[in-house]
């Protein structure tokens, strides 16, 4: 029976209560390690979560049916092991907030520009708020994206070239013009 | 001399009629097994019942994958196939459970791995594929562990401490330091030792995650946790 938390299923080892603690043995830690990287990057790709803190109740730390939590450590091991792979990043030294990079930010990058090229915006400029709330992104994975990725994922594209990144006329949106 | 000469004439006789009436008893049971090729392809309880006869008869239908018996029976594709199958488990569930699966789930597996298939498997089967294996020299065991069957996939060996440990983890999938002392009669550093060795083989996982703050050990081989993990087909 497969557990589910909203309509994201769940796979087994999350109902097995030991892989809630951080296994000693070498080995054993680092199958552990694997099967909660897989986890998080699959729940968070499918939920769209792009942050995670790490001291808040994020749903997949904790285990209600067999009363278990990942403690600090483990929640933190697990997501460093995200961050070493390149699909994650701490965005403070106390390594308490996580940006998760389910896409990393090349990927992000690639999707602006097929985009950019779906709607014939190749001399555009668009606000930044426009790319991720704006009508033409509905039903693009840009859509609702995290706003600190998505400049990451701007400023990339603008090392290349194809987009200059502008201040906007209100305090805090800037605008992009692509020149793909 | 004479005597001699004559006890070896007799033990001839009684060596040639021997072989005379195992020869009548193999054709006859080869005509048999033409009769029922289907039964002993459909029906496990059967089929392992034809086993057994083979067995008394000096047959062996697995012993080679050429000749009568496996073009008659494709029996020997039956049993190699599932072989291939268990050794695919096993190794799928190894991360988890550490090369130390419980036969039932180890059955369970297969039969929803082989869910299309029109043939059943039944745990003597299994355990016919397993002992295949093992001629193969594939380092494929079966041990028993209290009242259940445990497949060893791993050179591991176990001595009497570490089975004592797997059979009291057999009632809840886990046990503690407190209980193997308590249960076994032994100190604490004999049960924190065979824990250990059991930790690192990998067929053990630490949980310290109770409200009651004692550390559990569970045995993946002692629960049917992986029904759903990695041995999915």
């Amino acid at each position: 029976m497969m557990q589910k938390l909203g309509d994201f299923k769940l796979p087994a080892f999350f109902n097995y209560p030991p892989y809630f603690t951080l296994q000693p043995v070498r080995d054993t830690r680092e199958k552990q390690i694997q099967l909660w990287k897989e986890l998080i990057l699959d729940y968070c790709r499918t939920q769209k979560v792009f942050l995670i803190l790490l001291e808040e109740e994020f749903p997949l730390f904790s285990n209600p049916v067999i009363e278990r939590s990942l403690n600090n450590e483990a929640r933190e091991t697990f997501l460093s092991a995200l961050v070493s792979e390149g699909r994650a990043e701490w965005l403070d030294k106390g390594h308490r907030k996580c940006l998760i990079l389910w896409h990393r930010i090349q990927d992000w990058a690639d999707i602006i520009l097929g985009f950019v090229k779906d709607n014939g915006l190749e001399d555009s400029v668009m606000t930044v708020e426009e790319i991720r709330l704006g009508i033409e992104s509905r039903g693009t994975e840009l859509h609702g994206m995290d706003r600190t990725i998505l400049m990451r994922a701007l400023k990339l594209l603008e090392h290349k070239g194809k987009v200059a990144i502008f201040k906007g006329t209100s305090a805090d949106d800037e605008g992009v013009k692509f020149s793909v | 001399d004479q005597y001699r000469l004559l006890g070896e004439n007799v033990a001839k006789l009684r060596t040639d009629l021997m072989k005379e009436q195992l020869a009548t008893f193999r054709s006859q049971l080869e005509d048999f097994a033409r009769k029922h090729k289907n039964d002993i392809r459909k029906n496990p309880t059967f089929r392992s019942q034809f086993h057994e006869m083979c067995a008394k008869v000096g047959v062996d239908p697995l012993a080679s994958n050429k000749g009568f018996w496996a073009e008659l029976l494709g029996i020997g594709d039956f049993y190699y196939e599932l072989g291939v199958q268990i050794v695919e488990i096993c190794l799928a569930t190894r991360p988890h459970n550490g090369g130390l699966i419980n036969l039932q789930e180890l059955c369970n597996l297969l039969r929803q791995r082989r869910k299309s298939n029109r043939e059943a498997v039944s745990e003597d089967d299994c355990l016919r594929a397993i002992s295949k294996l093992k001629v193969l020299g594939n380092g494929y065991e079966v041990i028993s562990v209290g009242k259940k069957k445990l497949v060893r996939s791993v050179p591991t060996e176990l001595n009497k401490d570490h089975n004592q440990i797997l059979e009291l983890a057999q009632a809840q999938g886990f046990v503690t330091v407190d209980e193997v002392e308590r249960r076994l009669s032994w100190t604490s550093g004999r049960a924190i030792d065979a824990l250990d060795i059991l930790l690192e083989e990998g067929l053990a996982m630490v949980d310290d995650g109770h409200r009651d703050r004692k550390r559990r050990y569970w045995f993946p081989c002692a629960s049917s946790i992986s029904s759903s993990m990695g041995a999915d087909s």
